[in-house]
């Protein structure tokens, strides 16, 4: 017996290890990057930045090697939205990666002068739900909300009515109903359509039964307030996981603070739902000339489109559909609050599935005349072997007596996130990406040193501030936000040496990718004297002169 | 037995003498001998807050509770003193009216005005029979600073009358990588900030032949005499600005989770809602306070009666029911402060994303007003011309009634980087603070318009109950539940947004075989409701309205009947 169970432990870890390809729950993401950790002394630091409500860490793996604060800085977040559980792999991925090629002079270079830091989930709470014994969909943390505002807390959750472990719908045959199967696959609900002279036939609602009798079905379980609708952009104030109000959490809180307190940060990269990546976000001045911004300056989408094209380079986004950022999100925080470069992407989206021309094929599919996506995604899903949906069976249902009920529909987390065996690859081209974007950091150099030897020992010492990245120093956002530092060029003296001409320091508003600034001084005395520039998200440069 | 009670008589009667002794006769409406002796003619730093409040506590046990809602960014306590009659009834179960001063460092006196209002309502108690029945009814939660560090600041260090404003928590102003390496510098050592001038034959001042103590702007043809060169303070990091990044700078009354937008577009925002410790203190122990209807903050100067929306993009959260109780309370307070206007603050003021008064009103459902403190009015009871900075009013007031206290006269100083400069101009407790003589008034009447706006706050009972047989054991039992005060027990804005949950009405001590709202009790329209009908949930109680609800119930003998509202109090009647 002792035996058995040694094999079957045994057994388990290869099974894991076999897993560790896939999704992991928070014991064994902790685990994994305490692994990255000690396998990575120098270039790899962990720590945790809080603990939620549901007391799990918040981690962040810091990379790169030297004082990692004064380095330019990309923040790369995954699980800001709980039910994109693959964000997280995405994220461990990278940093895998990363340090994987950190011998390789390219990376090793990159690392000497450019900080990650990477938080792979913002969302433990609700990421965990993947891995209960009943899966569902979950973006709240593990707070208690009152997400219906009646003054009770988690009164209505969802039931797994026909025991399968996973929530879906159910679909109630009713003449008061507004939604019908879909013309070209009937497992698909659609809403009817007045406009079109349709009517519905069916109730559909998650599965599960009204417990607290209020006519709305499992309008307030378990969790929580949304990482991604706790921030003060666009705030949806008073929508169920908004929390009572901007960054009421103690996840958002620690995130925040940290990021503030890091000026090297130039670029944030989100793994999430919204997407600017495949389509750069434009200028439009129509919303740019009240004193509240919603959308992004004309500076600042120069450099979205510069971002986009490289990641394009890398990732294939023909079939990415539009990813629109939402109300309250940490991607919009980033550029309009926080004031640095914004990107974000899901990382992966479903193909397109297409109708087989030759008439054997062709006769298996209905048209989909109005391209629902369900439609268009059930298809490409089976095509590719995956299985995403439950079909639908009956079962008796508690406040539907006598009614048709019937329990069904896409199986959670499928739409949104890859198959496990395809987040390799995913990882992959977006380490390249967001490698990429570190070598295009915004980058201070200190060029053309000039020192002029004057009459009665006056020296004239010039020399050009050049930013060499293809990110700005300053985003154009950031141009009045105090958080983010200006440029200091700053000439040394010793006490024997004074400057008569010039400003001992020079602060420099902004440099664009490519301007170049020069800056001179007039010293009296002899002997070495220091130049240095730079800001934290530029680096800074150091040249020593004798005069 | 007789002789102990001689001797009783003797010791009340010695006692009353000793009263007499102390040569005092009340005032109207002042306490003329009050436990807690405080002298209301001067300001007190946080130990001597501590004190006062401790005291008060003492000395009345069953109105006054001391307690701590967090501490500081420095780690002071943050006191909130709980008055009410303890009594009669759980503080959480009365309706409660929040009062706070001293959000801005500098604008000191709305502590005064909170622990004034803390020991009047304490000392007036036995004595004034309104004050007796406010507090049997009301719960008054009363924190005097929430900005304890830097007031410190403000009476300790070298300072101004617009300095510190900020909290304690240090910022990089200049972005230049260094935090507060150039703040003020009292090049005089008296302890305040004023202005330094120097002689320039192009500058465009002249010194004020009438009180040469006051820099006039020359007139367009006329040649000047003296330069501006702003606070004293000198360039001590060497970058060509002065006092370009002291303490602080942001503004604690721009960090509120309402509507908040960051410094970009308002200068004096730190990092996002509730960033800062004190406001983040105030924010649990609001949220932990579900009672508070009403709320208060104080700030100088100006004589102003503020209400929001702070901002025109947040017109439309203020509507007209809930515009119609402000203006009520807005009104009454520019007859109970004379010199003093009911204003809104982004019409008539300036405007203000993420300040308090928004995030009680928006985020809470909570009536609020703050009032900036102290107006040029009371220098001579009349307007000023002009109540911006400094009118010629202030000079002849510090002169005449004053005596000169208020003033740093001009003296010669050598600067550093300026020469020969001249420094002086009013201290720092002088044109937003009251001056001593008129803090008492200023306070009394000021907590008289707190009081009121306190006492508009709902005030539920029970009023009627009818009984109609319906045969078969079963009875109608109809109650009427009345609002006696102005204030719903919900805001339109709470309506809106359910801030708080219903009120529920319910009845204990029979079977319910039916509950319903009653909409129109002469018509006999009503409306069921099917879940849990022994606990009637209703959205709001209207101010000086009532609701009306009804039970069918069976085995009516003695049952209770009890509201329990979130903002309007717990009460209850039995029969």
């Amino acid at each position: 017996m002792k035996k058995y169970l040694l094999f079957t432990l045994l057994l388990g870890c290869v099974v894991m290890t076999g897993y560790s390809q896939g999704y992991r729950n928070h014991a064994q993401l902790s685990q994994k990057l305490k692994s990255i950790e000690s396998a990575n002394p120098g270039l790899a630091k962990l720590q945790s930045i809080t603990k939620t409500a549901g007391g799990k860490d918040i981690w962040l793996m810091e990379i790169g090697s030297g004082d990692r604060a004064i380095h330019p800085a990309i923040a790369v977040v995954g699980g800001v939205e709980g039910s994109l559980v693959s964000s997280q792999e995405v994220a461990v991925g990278f940093i895998e990666k990363l340090l994987a090629s950190a011998q390789k002079d390219s990376v090793k270079n990159l690392l000497v002068s450019t900080t990650f830091y990477v938080f792979p989930n913002m969302s433990p709470d609700a990421t965990e739900q993947y891995f209960a014994t009943l899966k569902y969909e979950r973006s709240g943390n593990a707070f208690a909300t009152d997400d219906d505002r009646d003054g009770k807390l988690n009164e209505d959750p969802f039931e797994d009515l026909n025991g399968d472990g996973i929530i879906t719908m159910i679909r109630v045959e009713d003449p008061t109903g507004k939604w019908k199967a879909h013309a070209a696959d009937p497992r698909v609900m659609v809403m009817a359509s007045g406009d079109k002279g349709e009517r519905g036939n069916y109730l559909l609602l998650t599965e599960g039964t009204d417990n607290d009798k209020d006519g709305k079905w499992n309008e307030d379980g378990d969790g929580g307030v949304q990482f991604n609708k706790n921030h003060p952009f666009d705030h949806p104030s008073f929508t169920p996981g908004s929390g009572e109000h901007p960054v009421s959490e103690p996840e958002n809180r620690a995130l925040l603070d940290l990021m503030h307190d890091r000026p090297n940060i130039f670029s944030v990269v989100t793994i999430g739902p919204a997407n600017n990546l495949a389509e750069p976000f434009k200028f439009d001045k129509s919303k740019t000339t009240m004193r509240v911004i919603t959308g992004i300056l004309e500076k600042d989408a120069g450099v979205n489109k510069m971002a986009s094209d490289l990641y394009k380079k890398y990732v294939n986004t023909k079939e990415s559909p539009a990813a629109p950022p939402s109300k309250g999100d940490f991607m919009q925080w980033a550029y309009f609050h926080y004031a640095r470069m914004s990107f974000s992407t899901p990382a992966w989206w479903p193909g397109k599935f297409e109708i087989p021309k030759d008439t054997v094929g062709a006769k298996k599919f209905k048209t989909n005349d109005d391209k629902n996506t369900d439609v268009e995604f059930i298809r490409w899903a089976e095509k590719e072997g995956l299985d995403v949906f439950v079909p639908w069976k009956k079962i008796t249902h508690p406040d539907f007596p006598g009614k048709v009920v019937e329990v069904g529909g896409f199986r959670p987390f499928v739409k949104s996130n890859p198959p496990e065996k395809a987040i390799d690859k995913i990882a992959e081209t977006h380490t390249k990406f967001i490698t990429a974007l570190g070598y295009a950091k915004p980058d201070l150099d200190l060029i053309n040193l000039k020192t002029e030897s004057l009459e009665d020992g006056i020296s004239r010492v010039t020399v050009t501030a050049f930013n060499k990245g293809l990110f700005p120093a300053v985003a154009e956002v950031a141009e009045r936000n105090y958080w983010v530092k200006l440029l200091n060029v700053s000439l040394n003296v010793s006490k024997d040496q004074t400057v008569v001409g010039g400003s001992r320091v020079t602060v420099l508003n902004n440099l664009q990718p490519g301007e170049s600034v020069e800056v001179s001084w007039l010293v009296k005395g002899k002997g070495a004297v220091t130049i240095e520039g730079g800001a934290p998200q530029t680096g800074f440069k150091k040249i020593n002169v004798n005069l | 037995m007789k002789k102990i009670l001689l001797t009783l008589l003797v010791f009340i009667s010695i006692k009353g003498m000793a009263q007499d002794a102390a040569g005092v006769f009340r005032a109207a409406g002042s306490p003329e001998n009050p436990k807690v002796s405080i002298a209301w003619n001067r300001y007190y730093n946080h130990d001597g807050i501590t004190d006062i409040c401790k005291k008060m506590a003492a000395a009345y046990p069953d109105l006054v509770k001391l307690g701590s809602i967090g501490k500081s960014y420095q780690g002071r306590e943050m006191w909130v003193l709980t008055i009410t009659d303890f009594k009669t009834g759980k503080p959480e179960e009365k309706p409660a009216f929040y009062m706070d001063g001293n959000i801005h460092s500098n604008e000191i006196q709305g502590t005064e005005m909170a622990l004034y209002t803390a020991w009047y309502l304490s000392e007036s108690f036995k004595d004034v029979t309104w004050v007796k029945q406010l507090l049997a009814d009301r719960t008054f939660y009363i924190i005097p600073t929430i900005n304890p560090d830097a007031r410190d600041n403000f009476m300790k260090a070298p300072n101004s009358m617009h300095s510190p404003r900020s909290g304690m928590v240090p910022v990089d102003n200049d972005r230049d990588g260094k935090v507060n390496e150039d703040g003020f510098d009292d090049l005089d050592n008296n302890g305040s900030i004023t202005q330094m001038i120097r002689k320039s034959s192009t500058g465009r001042f002249k010194k004020d032949p009438s009180n040469p103590n006051r820099l006039v702007q020359v007139k367009a043809d006329e040649l000047g005499e003296y330069e501006y060169l702003g606070n004293e303070g000198i360039d001590s990091d060497g970058d060509g600005r002065v006092n370009e990044d002291g303490e602080g700078y942001y503004d604690p009354n721009r960090d509120w989770g309402w509507k908040w937008q960051p410094n970009t577009i308002q200068n004096g925002a730190y990092k996002y809602p509730f960033s800062l410790p004190e406001n983040r203190n105030i924010r649990d122990f609001v949220m932990a306070h579900p009672n508070i209807a009403g709320s208060q903050t104080f700030h100088n100067s100006g004589g102003m009666i503020l209400r929001g929306p702070g901002v025109e993009e947040d017109a439309s959260t203020y509507n007209a029911d809930d515009s119609r109780i402000y203006d009520a309370i807005g009104k009454k307070g520019e007859t109970l402060l004379p010199g003093y206007k009911y204003m809104i603050v982004y019409r008539d003021l300036y405007s203000v994303f993420g300040g308090e008064l928004d995030w009680f009103y928006g985020s809470r459902g909570v009536y609020t007003f703050s009032n900036e403190l102290f107006t040029s009015y009371m220098y001579f009871n009349k307007q000023t011309p002009d109540d911006d900075g400094d009118p010629s009013e202030a000079y002849e007031f510090n002169n005449e009634l004053l005596f000169g206290d208020a003033m740093v006269p001009w003296k010669e100083f050598n600067h550093p980087q300026y020469g020969k400069i001249e420094v002086g101009g009013f201290k720092k407790n002088f044109t937003r603070a009251d001056p001593g003589f008129l803090l008492e008034s200023d306070a009394h009447r000021n907590m008289a318009f707190c009081l009121y706006h306190a006492y508009q706050m709902p005030k539920l009972s029970v009023e009627e109950i009818t009984e109609k047989s319906l045969g078969g054991g079963l009875t109608e039992v109809t109650a009427v539940i009345k609002n006696e005060r102005m204030m719903p027990t919900h805001a339109s804005q709470d309506l809106k947004y359910k801030i708080e949950r219903p009120d529920y009405i319910s009845i204990e001590g029979v079977k319910v075989v039916a509950g319903m709202l009653v909409q129109n009790r002469d018509l006999n329209i009503t409306k069921e409701q099917k879940n849990n009908p022994a606990v009637m949930e209703v959205n709001n109680i209207p101010g000086l309205g009532s609701v009306t609800v009804r039970w069918i119930v069976s085995g009516a003998k003695a049952y209770t009947i009890k509201v329990d509202s979130r903002k309007g109090g717990v009460v209850s009647k039995t029969k």
